[in-house]
């Protein structure tokens, strides 16, 4: 069953690649590593690894993902996940851990995900807020709210760990179904969420309108100022969850936590087929870009690249990958 | 005529031919364009004209055929090339830096310059003395301090001719420029092009009015299907005889018979007036059951600026709005939609399509909430099979639906945004510029469609620029003047007379 917002099908090898190029892309580096690790990338505890290294990036990347095909950009994301981490680890820590936040009170433990997931609604209402009804570009609206939830976070932690949390609270993250990582359980259930929005709902043909011609989006009836209120604010809620997990996988959160996570994210969707045009992008997409980079970073480790120079490595895939976007999409003058 | 090169012919484009993959988009094309003349290029969309002139900048590469400017071979690389070479593009999208002056924008990119040394500095005087000398040749009354952005676009255009002339330009091309001007700025822009050609300056000119062709053009020339058809003086030829030869086929009637009852009213406008003070005020007026109301005017008549407050696309200051008889508020387009009311912008691009979706996705963008099931998700296949019914039904020529509306031509875009509305079953559809951009035989399906819309108990308003559509199509013709509805007349009164005295009863 096609889509509407599918393409056509078209038949043969060579149009398959150019549809495909972010699994074409995908296959052949995983395929690569595997030739130079002697097939050791292929065996489970690789994959697994792989699977718990990305997790909470793929929810960053996902909700960034939406917010660019409504043509938005989130430059927040570090920071809010860094302060939804510090939160949910304040109402997590172990009641008998004297420099705990909350010395000496146990929290339910539901109450950490409840407080992280809120803080990072918030922040991506927040966002959704001023983009929409304060006309604010999304560039600088989202520059705005990293600087406040990098200062509330320093705040809120007085710039210390917040460590010793609960063994219960980290298995959460930490644990597994058989061979299966929770984390990696968690993606997929978020992933299934996100496909249902952008393919089957309203909503998300109107993410994608908006991104494609927000005027022709107004004048078909689309709210346009709720629709992209309400896409920053799935993302925050996204980060929220990213953050708690993160904490819990951490055993703690401190002011480093997911420092750079949008650069990380940003990065992921673009090379998974996420146009910086608006308009273009699949839930699938995403998840590849997220495992195409996962993938660049394990293969740089095993073959021994300094920590810095993955850094630069990063620059250049994220300009290559939104240089080829551009070359793609971007109108011809 | 005697020249230094040989010819009467300044450019001559001998055999030229271009293929894509699956079409043959140009098929052995010649164009000879005299000096000092205006050489009207015509033809549908879609029959070659860009691509021709696309293959004379060098944007494509011709296939085969020989490019010869003044007797001697040529084959510019780009645009830049062909300008240096005195042959120069105005195009319908106007490319200046708004935020600069008229003098900086003219010489951008080849200022004169002080040198000092190793260095080179601006040379403002002799910038400002070449370009009041060239304004004053072509007879402009423009400032050339003024930054663009402040200029009237028809300004801006001819700032645009400025700077091809001072290229000393022998061939310039002109495609739709006046698809963005009032009569009087039309009027002035052919001044300009009679004094290019004055000054023996060959003129390409690529219109879709008719009208314009007539007034302005010493020859038209005119393609088909990537072939050139005919090339004739301009005396030598009929209105009829050249959208004869653009179609092919013979077209007697230009307009389908409309055949509507005119029922009770559906829609009343009461002394609307725009929160804008300069926009429209205190306009009134009824459409019926069954009638297809055009709206007239000048370009500044604030005609769209009326249908869109009308469908809540502007705010309005104030005046009522009666649809069957019940007040009512609009606040968006979502609340316009709801009470049955449909509309086409008049910027297809601009307001229209969303580029990289699909055919389906388009037209059902602004019906999707009548196709949820119980768990408010999408039913893809409902979805698909009506957006299918009805792009059929108007005929959209599209290899699949799920193609991307960017890869049809203007007149089929249209036909998606017109299933668009039709799939929310409108009860009064507003179409602004209904045509506007797109080929004949198009044209001809658009105003069946208008006819079967009416046909059936819809009312229609349409919005046009183009006389004889306005005349042709609508039971009755409202005119607007500067924002002032300056009268309505009846099918039987109607004519391109009436409508214009209306239409220029102000000073603008």
């Amino acid at each position: 069953m096609a889509a509407v917002n599918s393409l056509a099908p078209k038949k043969g090898i060579g149009p398959f690649i150019s549809k495909n190029t972010t699994l074409v892309t995908f296959v052949s580096l995983a395929i690569l590593l595997g030739l130079m690790t002697g097939g050791r990338s292929f065996e489970w505890p690789s994959v697994r690894n792989l699977m718990i290294a990305e997790s909470v990036r793929a929810f960053a990347a996902l909700g960034v993902g939406m917010i660019i095909i409504t043509w938005g950009i989130d430059l927040s994301i570090g920071y809010v996940v860094c302060l939804v981490a510090s939160v949910a680890a304040s109402f997590a820590q172990s009641p008998d851990y004297a420099a705990a936040l909350y010395a000496g009170k146990d929290f339910p433990l539901w109450l950490p995900f409840v407080v992280g997931i809120v803080t990072g609604g918030i922040f991506g209402l927040f966002n959704g807020v001023l983009i929409a009804f304060g006309r604010l570009p999304p560039f600088i609206a989202t520059l705005g709210t990293m600087s406040i939830a990098r200062g509330a976070q320093l705040i809120y932690t007085k710039a210390a760990v917040v460590g010793d949390l609960k063994d219960n609270y980290k298995a959460i993250a930490q644990g597994s179904v058989g061979p299966i990582p929770n984390l990696a359980i968690y993606v997929a259930i978020a992933c299934f969420v996100i496909w249902v929005l952008l393919r089957h709902t309203k909503r998300g043909t109107n993410f994608y309108a908006i991104g494609g011609n927000a005027m022709a989006a107004r004048v078909s009836g689309i709210n346009v100022k709720r629709e992209t209120v309400m896409v920053y604010t799935y993302a925050g809620l996204l980060y929220g969850i990213a953050g708690c997990l993160l904490a819990g996988r951490l055993g703690l959160a401190n002011a480093l936590t997911a420092n750079g996570m949008e650069l990380d994210a940003i990065a992921a969707v673009t090379v998974g087929g996420v146009s910086q045009t608006g308009g273009v992008g699949t839930m699938s997409g995403m998840i590849i870009g997220v495992l195409t980079l996962g993938i660049i970073n394990y293969g740089m480790t095993y073959l021994g690249v300094d920590s810095y120079y993955q850094l630069l490595v990063k620059g250049f895939i994220i300009i290559a990958a939104v240089y080829f976007d551009m070359k793609k999409y971007a109108k011809r003058g | 005529m005697a020249n230094d090169w040989g010819s009467e012919y300044v450019l001559e484009m001998i055999g030229i031919s271009k293929s894509f993959p699956g079409v043959r988009a140009l098929d052995d094309v010649t164009l000879r364009v005299r000096a000092g003349k205006v050489h009207a290029l015509m033809g549908e969309n879609g029959a070659g004209k860009s691509t021709l002139m696309k293959c004379l900048f060098g944007i494509y590469r011709e296939d085969s055929g020989d490019v010869m400017l003044k007797g001697n071979k040529v084959n510019f690389h780009s645009a830049k090339d062909a300008l240096e070479a005195g042959v120069s593009m105005i195009h319908q999208e106007l490319s200046n830096v708004p935020q600069r002056s008229v003098c900086e924008n003219i010489w951008l990119g080849r200022e004169p310059l002080i040198k000092i040394g190793p260095m080179g500095f601006l040379n403002h005087k002799k910038m400002h003395a070449d370009t009041v000398a060239l304004l004053k040749s072509l007879d402009m009354d423009i400032d050339p301090s003024e930054r663009m952005i402040a200029l009237s676009v028809s300004k801006q255009q001819s700032c645009e001719i400025v700077k091809a002339v001072s290229y000393d330009a022998s061939v310039v091309v002109m495609d739709e420029p006046s698809s963005s001007l009032t009569e009087t700025e039309t009027e002035h822009l052919f001044k300009i092009i009679r004094t290019l050609a004055a000054k023996g300056v060959a003129v390409i000119y690529i219109s879709h009015r008719m009208s314009e062709i007539f007034e302005i053009a010493d020859e038209v020339s005119i393609m088909r299907d990537g072939k050139m058809i005919g090339n004739y003086p301009i005396h030598e030829i009929d209105e009829d005889k050249l959208i004869k030869l653009m179609v092919g086929r013979d077209n007697t009637s230009r307009f389908p018979p409309v055949e509507s009852t005119i029922g009770e009213v559906r829609l009343e406008v009461k002394n609307l007036t725009s929160a804008n003070p300069r926009s429209f005020k205190d306009v009134s007026f009824v459409l019926r059951r069954g009638e297809i109301l055009g709206i007239g005017g000048l370009v500044g008549a604030q005609r769209t600026e009326l249908v869109e407050s009308i469908f809540g696309l502007r705010k309005i200051g104030s005046g009522e709005i009666f649809i069957d008889g019940k007040k009512v508020e609009v606040r968006s387009p979502r609340d316009a939609i709801r009470k049955g009311m449909g509309l086409i912008t008049e910027d297809r691009r601009g307001s229209g399509i969303f580029p990289l979706m699909s055919i389906t996705a388009n037209t059902a963008i602004a019906s999707l909430g009548n196709y949820l099931n119980a768990l408010r998700f999408l039913k893809h296949r409902k979805i698909e099979a009506e957006t299918k019914k009805l792009n059929e039904a108007l005929r959209t020529k599209t290899p699949t639906m799920a193609t991307q509306i960017q890869n049809l031509s203007g007149g089929n875009q249209q036909k998606v945004l017109v299933s668009r509305w039709l799939m929310t079953l409108p009860d009064i559809l507003i179409m602004d510029e209904p045509t506007r951009g797109i080929d004949v035989g198009a044209k001809y399906e658009i105003y069946s469609i208008m006819a079967d819309l009416v046909a059936n108990g819809k009312s229609v308003i349409m919005v046009s620029s183009e006389m004889p559509e306005l005349i042709g199509m609508s039971h009755r013709v409202m005119v607007l003047c500067a924002g002032r509805h300056t009268g309505t007349l009846d099918k039987a009164e109607a004519t391109q007379e009436s409508v214009m005295r209306l239409a220029a009863q102000f000073e603008n």
